[in-house]
């Protein structure tokens, strides 16, 4: 009998131990997770400080930042094809038109309609190309000059990307001079930020007047990407740059994330430049990771003048279609506390989110609104920026 | 009087063709193959309708998950006659029935939200209407759109089971269909309109500029305490409270509630007591992600940020949801030969082993096989449209298809029903107040705090020493 009420005991203890555990969980969850006791179990911030050097002046060049004229003609294309997670090499976009139809492009049909013209018959292959495609017209792309100037007064050269259209690069590069400094072997390196059509299908531009320019890009191109390198007709140097810090020279480094970007790319890299006496100025292209991710990385990462985030120049990646969410609005009501001093943004940073910048007061730098960028919030087409430096 | 579908899911006995686990293998090999041909025709971004853009496809997925629980929760299969359940043969009732959940979807989206709601309300339910906007293009329109419709269907998602499992459709329980249905449906949507306005409009307030001061609260009032003015932070205990529903109706067997005798309580407890649950997974799991990625940053975009980290937690609520149904549909809600709390208490560790398994298993392999791509956070990926539009698959075959072609559909006999009641009375008599039991209990909710503090110390650690994503 007292056996038997042991096991009746036993048995009610564990029904009610297995109840317990699931409340105590509950409660231990529901109290402690958002409480401010929480942050004791966060790990101090390591500063690594690497120390990549520092230059005396960096200017920027806006080769061209409208990557596309008409927003609803390529959200037109966009929404047509599928949305914002087909491969880009399907739309049907130049320059890899096959005259299949929206959607239903590959690189492969594509490219072997123009590959034997490039890069030195860029004219002929945009002119095939504009007949096979979706919306030739509405390519544009973005490239900027970077300038940057040692400590000793030595000046050099980079170029950040190689737009889209070759005909519209090819006019920008000859409005800038770029294809005179290609041909001169003065620009020693191309940083191609990400693999985007807008940033990198030009490429063949930069390649018409110098196919051996050593070629940066970002772990995580695909395939494709890779072979456009050697059909595009590259002679040069590639060097695939892993996530992290990668230091180029004294005062100018990149930063490669690993992110999953829109239209099936993966990968952007950064510039980060340290100014003498003034501190840290970011370079990028599309921005994907968000400027606030890449100036908490500096500040894990790098050592930099006064410990300051000085300047930002080029696409922002807040609404790049113009659209907006609340996110975005997070953005721009922090970005206040970093601290900037001169910001030039532009491409994708969405000329809502620029007004809205401008509106809360951020140092931005107003542009000129020519050779078809829309606004003077924007630096524009043939603009420049300078920082520790008058332009 | 034709009793249509009520109480048939409970009176039918589905027999196993084969012994375990074959007739579950079969189950899942035949849901899988159907949850890959139709993604890949509705949903995939390299297949033929490519709805995964992902608003659309978000919005039809979470909808049609409504859908069905409203065909079959709330109208219990109403018009369909009783007989014509039992008797039809499953391919034949999984065709019928889900081809009018897809209509009354279309009616619904179509009809409800965009022509009626769209044209006579809010115009944001309306892509035509947002298309009139300054700039805004056809592309974002239609997401913006479906945007809308999908935080009123994550709502409603959580709303509409809740007043079956947990308020037992008080206070029209004893009313005959359509009319109990309808009452539901009017009392769950209204309820849906009303916490839709509260949590979810200044979100939509916000997306155009400038920000809709006058028609809703903006910046919203969760700002300060979620980090973000994202209405992803709704998104987050709304979703968890859909996935506590469906635990307690399934793997716990509307246990705990259902010790509660006097009914008002119970209802009015299990109602709250969800949501209670909830906002702890819905906490939880925003500090599992500070453990393992760092605190949220606000501004940022991606992996770091909070409106992301809060839409995540809603994503990794739903990979629990999926072992749970498998349990309870295809493993008959094993096991069940232990005490009541016992059993609950071990198909939830069951459920949170494999739903870690399986998120690990989502974040490694996706990319390869639904066309999205590799990565825990990308800005138009939501891993919650394929675990649902599973799910979707599952409850067609779970409730229009009894289970076919593993299991047969037999209906109980009176004796049986009556039989079932009778164990359950039992099983409910058997927990109740000892010494033994509340020693067990203190000791359980010491050993449940213990472990919520053992697992904070070991997620950074499980993070650093598993790479799910190279």
């Amino acid at each position: 009998m007292s056996e038997d009420k042991g096991k009746i005991s036993r048995r009610n203890f564990f029904k009610g131990a297995a109840m317990g555990v699931l409340g105590g969980t509950a409660l231990g969850m529901g109290l402690f997770s958002y409480s401010p006791w929480r942050k004791s179990y966060f790990p101090d911030v390591k500063r690594k400080l690497a120390d990549i050097g520092a230059c005396k002046s960096i200017k920027v060049t806006n080769i061209s930042e409208t990557s596309w004229f008409d927003n609803a003609v390529l959200m037109g294309d966009i929404k047509g094809a599928g949305g914002l997670l087909v491969n880009q090499y399907s739309y049907n976009w130049p320059p890899f038109g096959d005259g299949s139809g929206l959607g239903k492009g590959s690189y492969e049909k594509g490219i072997a309609k123009i590959k034997h013209l490039l890069p030195n018959n860029l004219e002929e292959a945009w002119a095939i190309t504009e007949k096979l495609s979706v919306s030739p017209q509405n390519a544009g792309g973005f490239a900027a000059l970077i300038e940057i100037e040692e400590m000793d007064g030595r000046k050099r050269k980079f170029l950040l990307d190689s737009g889209w259209s070759y005909k519209w690069m090819d006019e920008s590069f000859k409005r800038e001079g770029i294809d005179q400094m290609l041909k001169n072997k003065e620009i020693e390196a191309l940083f191609i930020s990400h693999e985007h059509f807008d940033h990198y299908w030009g490429v063949p531009v930069t390649y018409k007047y110098d196919p051996t320019i050593t070629t940066y890009i970002p772990d995580g191109f695909y395939p494709e990407g890779l072979q456009y390198l050697q059909d595009a007709g590259h002679k040069g140097k590639v060097i695939k740059i892993k996530p992290g810090l990668n230091p180029m020279i004294p005062g100018l480094a990149t930063f490669v994330f690993a992110v999953p970007i829109i239209c099936r790319v993966y990968g952007e890299q950064a510039i980060y430049a340290n100014v003498k006496d003034l501190g840290l100025v970011s370079i990028t292209g599309c921005c994907h990771f968000g400027i606030i991710q890449f100036s908490e990385t500096a500040f894990r990462e790098i050592k930099y003048e006064k410990d300051n985030l000085y300047g930002i120049y080029g696409g922002l990646h807040i609404s790049p279609f113009e659209d907006w969410d609340p996110k975005y609005d997070d953005l721009v009501l922090s970005l206040g506390k970093y601290g900037f001093q001169k910001i030039g943004c532009n491409h994708c940073t969405g000329l809502m989110c620029a007004k809205k910048f401008v509106e809360a007061g951020y140092p931005v730098v107003k542009g000129t609104a020519r050779h078809r960028t829309k606004e003077t919030n924007y630096l524009g087409n043939g603009d420049k920026i300078g920082y520790g430096i008058e332009v | 009087m034709e009793r249509y579908g009520t109480g048939y899911l409970e009176e039918r006995k589905l027999v196993k063709r084969w012994p375990q686990p074959i007739p579950a293998i079969v189950a899942l090999v035949l849901t899988l193959a159907v949850f890959y041909a139709t993604w890949w025709i509705f949903q995939d971004p390299r297949g033929w309708m490519r709805m995964y853009t992902p608003y659309v496809g978000y919005m039809y997925t979470r909808w049609w998950l409504i859908m069905l629980i409203w065909m079959v929760y709330i109208f219990n299969y109403w018009p369909f006659k009783r007989k014509w359940l039992e008797d039809t043969h499953p391919v034949v009732k999984g065709a019928v029935l889900t081809v009018i959940s897809v209509v009354i979807l279309w009616v619904l989206i179509k009809g409800f939200f965009e022509s009626l709601l769209g044209n006579y309300g809010i115009a944001y339910f309306n892509p035509g209407n947002l298309l009139k906007l300054p700039g805004m293009t056809e592309f974002f329109a239609l997401e913006y759109a479906s945007l809308a419709c999908l935080m009123f269907a994550a709502i409603a998602s959580w709303l509409s089971p809740a007043w079956v499992v947990a308020c037992e459709e008080v206070p029209w329980q004893n009313l005959n269909q359509p009319g109990k249905g309808i009452s539901i449906l009017v009392a769950t949507f209204f309820l849906s309109t009303l916490i839709f306005f509260m949590t979810m409009h200044s979100h939509m307030g916000i997306l155009y500029y400038p920000w809709q001061y006058f028609t809703s609260i903006a910046p919203p009032y969760w700002e300060k305490f979620a980090n973000t003015v994202s209405g992803n932070f709704h998104v987050s205990w709304i979703m968890c409270c859909t996935v506590t529903v469906w635990i307690v109706e399934t793997i716990w067997e509307r246990f705990p509630f259902k010790l509660i005798r006097t009914n008002w309580l119970r209802r009015v407890v299990a109602f709250f007591g969800i949501i209670a649950i909830a906002w702890a997974m819905h906490l939880f799991l925003y500090f599992a992600q500070e453990l393992t990625w760092g605190p949220a940053i606000r501004g940022t975009r991606l992996i770091n940020a909070p409106d992301w980290r809060w839409l995540h937690v809603g994503e990794m609520a739903v990979f629990f949801l999926v072992p749970a149904l498998f349990i309870t549909f295809y493993c008959g809600n094993w096991p069940k030969r232990f005490s009541l709390p016992v059993n609950v208490l071990v198909r939830t560790l069951i459920t949170i082993s494999a739903a870690i398994l399986l998120y690990i298993f989502y974040y490694k392999t996706s990319h390869d096989y639904l066309g999205t791509q590799k990565g825990f956070m990308h800005e138009q990926q939501f891993p919650m449209i394929p675990t649902i539009w599973l799910i979707n698959i599952w409850l067609v075959h779970h409730w229009f298809m009894d289970n076919w072609p593993g299991w047969k559909m037999v209906p109980k006999t009176a004796e049986e029903i009556a039989a079932d009641h009778a164990a359950e009375k039992a099983k409910l008599a058997e927990v109740r107040w000892d010494p033994a039991l509340g020693w067990g209990l203190g000791a359980g909710a010491v050993c449940g705090v213990a472990i919520y503090f053992i697992t904070l110390s070991v997620l950074p650690w499980v993070y650093q020493n598993i790479t799910v994503i190279k």
